[in-house]
């Protein structure tokens, strides 16, 4: 079952001139706050080299947009891997969570079978490679190692892979995990281009693929359910001056079913349950009954857990119930039959009332 | 000659009673005047006043935990009994506007201040009604029409009401006062021989605070034996000098005489003593099947009793209070932890049974050590326990007036209650002071009541319960 939500965001680029990239990871970090994902359950890697840089004519100010209306480094952005910390093989071990023991918690990936993860990386790559500052490689076999780790592991229950760099759709072309989905700006042989040049702050500001899935977010809040494949199908290869290709199958579900905010936002399935919340000891007397969703499809590993725990509840259930059979049963009456009242606190309340009266009677009785 | 000597008694008691109402209401006014300073005069924050136990702003926030449907033993800040919190808790929230907050609350230990005094009262007619006729069966009834008897249950009535200790935990916002009600209570029931009264007395004594538990022994005694007596030995002597009087009296006569009031003495009925069991069980069935009603959402009895029982048997709150055990168990190691809880509880059980013995023929008087003991000894005391013996001291006071140390012990109690503020604003909110300062009160606080102790009961039990209690001394001392 679907029970939370995290994203990496990477920017592999240093340097002045690779400003774009550090906007595109910044806008889609804002993206991911506003629908929802908390910064504990977000592990964001950049260099971070922007914002304070020497040409930057606006200090402490990175925009996305030429029309500089959205500062994307003004509100409380937590980077996670700054500066050199962001190389292959720190993200090689937040997606499969093997850190040494002194790492904290925040900058580990700590999902669950439950998670669904967003992974979006930007930079410069190329067939089947992605550069990490200017000095290391990650490979396409590299990242479909990590995933299959991931798999093995439980790490997620679905992962979504978003690229954006040149033929990125390379870079996931060795995925042989089940419950993955991939969408590249562009395919083999062809580059991702920027989108305009800020004459103001004297480099290019965004990624055409990163601007229009922008813009298709800038529309949304945290309640729509627009679906996954409108956001895939809303992708212009004129104006993107790149196909943007994505692999789904890996992917069990229909895209149409899918909402964007599975992945780049937290929004929940809830549960309805008719009775008030009730503690675990109170299992003898019939906890409240989970219904499932039925729309949603639950896989094998799901089904397998829920299951073991429903078997653990069975055995205590008939002990305790052979042996205070008879009280038991006096007992279930008597709530059942207080049950007919309102609240039990009412209930009580009469009782206590009564207890007065009772005491005078007897007492007159008895004297 | 009889009747010049009656209508002066008749007026005296008449001018008694009309002042006994006036200094009720007088006291009632008194709490009334406290209760509309400002915020009770932060009465309720005091250890001395307002235990774990008794808080009335525990009490508060069990009943909002109950509200937000969780069990009101969450968080181990709630101990008492939920029908406390069925009774008190929407009290604590309601405001009226214009008037101070918990007016409502304070009205009702009010009213269970008054209630009690009431009860005392007549507790203490019922006593002296049995002390006079037992004067009579020996034939020394003109000692107490002679004499200028004042009621005692007025008095003690009185004594109740205007004991500082008293008006400090009523405003205090203390539950005291109510399990201080069910005491008194299960006394009266007991006094008046009404099995169901006492019994519901002593079933809600119980419940709301494990102690009174061990009252069950006078209250059997007084069913049996009849209210307080004085010795079978005292009977036996009178009967004796009849017998050398009238030595040239009817043998048979004289025989018969004996033996008919050997049996009107020496008799434990049985029958109420059953009838008061019978209610016993009835009134805790009842009151069990309520609790479990209304925690059954949550965790059921089982965590009631944890938290209620266990908490006050296993004492694991070491807040500081006007008791000793909270500074010897921040002390001890975990590993001797539950011997000296056993230790600790095992005092008072080991003094029940010496004391029943002895005082068996004055099951009152029984019933008001084994108070004083109980609050002594308790694992969370404040001063609406030591009220409640205070003011049961006007019952016997006749019988307790050559009670040696009464000067000391009296500027003893107003020098505790001086200096234990005093020593509690050093320590902790001044910083200049550590607990020595605090404990050193409340070790004053305890020897105090030991010497009041045994300064109530003369004989050799004296020196039994004075090795004890230096015994225990010495292990706080260590």
């Amino acid at each position: 079952m679907h029970t939370n939500n995290w994203a990496v965001l990477v920017c592999t680029s240093r340097f002045w001139f690779n400003y774009r990239h550090m906007a595109n990871t910044l806008s889609l970090y804002r993206t991911v706050k506003r629908l929802g994902i908390p910064d504990e359950r977000i592990i964001l890697m950049l260099a971070d080299d922007m914002a304070c840089n020497a040409r930057n004519k606006y200090p402490a100010q990175v925009f996305n947009n030429e029309n500089h209306r959205l500062n994307l480094y003004g509100d409380n952005v937590e980077v996670d891997y700054r500066g050199y910390e962001v190389n292959v093989e720190n993200f090689m071990r937040v997606l499969t969570g093997r850190h040494e023991n002194a790492v904290p918690r925040s900058k580990r990936l700590l999902s669950d079978e439950g998670s669904h993860i967003l992974l979006y990386m930007t930079g410069h790559g190329g067939d089947e490679f992605l550069k990490f500052q200017d000095s290391e490689e990650l490979q396409s076999h590299d990242l479909a190692d990590v995933v299959k780790q991931m798999k093995e592991k439980h790490r997620f229950k679905e992962l979504l892979i978003m690229v954006d760099t040149c033929q990125a759709s390379t870079l996931f072309s060795q995925l042989h995990s089940p419950g993955v989905l991939a969408i590249g700006s562009s395919m083999k042989g062809q580059n991702s281009y920027s989108h305009h040049l800020d004459p103001d702050v004297g480099v290019s500001v965004v990624d055409r693929f990163t601007f229009y899935t922008l813009a298709f977010f800038e529309r949304l809040n945290i309640y729509d359910n627009a679906s996954l494949s409108s956001l895939f199908n809303s992708y212009n290869p004129n104006l993107l001056m790149s196909t943007a290709y994505y692999r789904m199958d890996l992917y069990q579900r229909h895209l149409e079913e899918v909402p964007v905010t599975n992945f780049f936002g937290s929004v929940m399935e809830t549960i309805h349950t008719d009775s008030a919340y009730r503690s675990q000891s109170n299992k003898k007397f019939g906890g409240p009954e989970i219904k499932m969703p039925l729309d949603q499809s639950i896989s094998d590993n799901d089904r397998r857990i829920l299951r073991n725990s429903v078997d653990e509840d069975q055995p205590n259930k008939l002990s305790t119930e052979e042996n205070f059979h008879g009280v038991g049963q006096l007992w279930n009456t008597i709530i059942s039959k207080v049950n007919t009242f309102e609240s039990a606190d009412t209930f009580v309340c009469y009782g206590l009332g009564s207890m007065v009266p009772l005491l005078i009677i007897s007492v007159w009785l008895s004297s | 000659m009889s009747t010049k000597t009656e209508t002066p008694v008749k007026k005296k008691n008449q001018k008694k009673i009309q002042c006994f109402w006036s200094w009720v209401i007088g006291s009632v006014i008194l709490r009334l005047i406290i209760i509309y300073f400002p915020k009770n005069l932060n009465l309720s924050s005091r250890p001395e006043v307002s235990t774990p136990l008794t808080s009335i702003r525990r009490l508060a926030e069990g009943y909002w935990l109950k509200q937000s449907s969780m069990s009101p033993y969450a968080g181990s800040m709630y101990h008492g009994s939920p029908l406390l919190l069925t009774l008190l808790g929407p009290l604590t929230v309601k405001r009226i506007e214009g008037q101070p907050d918990h007016l409502l609350c304070s009205l009702v230990f009010v009213i269970a201040d008054v209630v009690t005094a009431m009860l005392i009262c007549a507790a203490g007619k019922k006593l002296q009604a049995a002390y006079s006729s037992s004067l009579q069966s020996i034939g020394l009834h003109h000692l107490s029409e002679d004499s200028d008897i004042l009621p005692s249950g007025d008095f003690a009535a009185l004594l109740y009401l205007w004991n500082p200790f008293t008006i400090v935990a009523c405003v205090g916002l203390s539950t005291s006062a109510i399990e201080n009600l069910m005491v008194v209570v299960t006394l009266y029931g007991a006094c008046a021989r009404l099995a169901p009264l006492a019994a519901f007395g002593w079933v809600m004594a119980t419940h709301l605070s494990l102690y009174p538990a061990i009252l069950i022994i006078p209250v059997i005694l007084l069913f049996g034996y009849g209210p307080d007596a004085p010795p079978r030995k005292l009977f036996r002597q009178r009967t004796n000098l009849e017998v050398d009087d009238s030595a040239s009296g009817d043998r048979s006569c004289l025989e018969d005489e004996l033996v008919n009031e050997k049996r009107m003495l020496n008799v434990f009925s049985w029958r109420p003593v059953v009838l008061f069991l019978f209610w016993a069980l009835l009134w805790s069935s009842y009151v069990l099947v309520l609790c479990g009603i209304y925690v059954q959402q949550h965790s059921g009895l089982q965590e009631m009793f944890k938290s209620t029982y266990g908490f006050i048997l296993t004492i694991q709150d070491l807040s500081p209070n006007i008791g000793v055990f909270w500074y010897f168990f921040a002390e001890v190691f975990d590993f001797f932890r539950s011997f000296f809880l056993i230790v600790f509880h095992g005092n008072i059980l080991l003094m029940i049974l010496p004391l029943a013995l002895r005082l068996n023929h004055r099951p009152c008087f029984l019933a008001f050590v084994y108070i004083v003991l109980s609050s002594m000894l308790k694992s969370y005391p404040s001063v609406g326990d030591s009220a409640l013996y205070l003011g049961l001291l006007g019952l016997f006071a006749y019988e307790l007036k050559d009670m040696q140390f009464s000067f000391f012990l009296f500027s003893g109690y107003v020098g505790v209650s001086l200096l234990s503020p005093v020593m509690h604003n050093l320590w902790i909110w001044r910083g200049t002071g550590n607990a020595n300062f605090y404990f050193a009160t409340a070790i004053g606080y305890a020897c105090l009541q030991v010497l009041y102790l045994f300064s109530l009961i003369s004989g050799p039990l004296l020196v039994l319960i004075l090795l004890l209690s230096l015994f225990s001394l010495l292990l706080f001392l260590n």
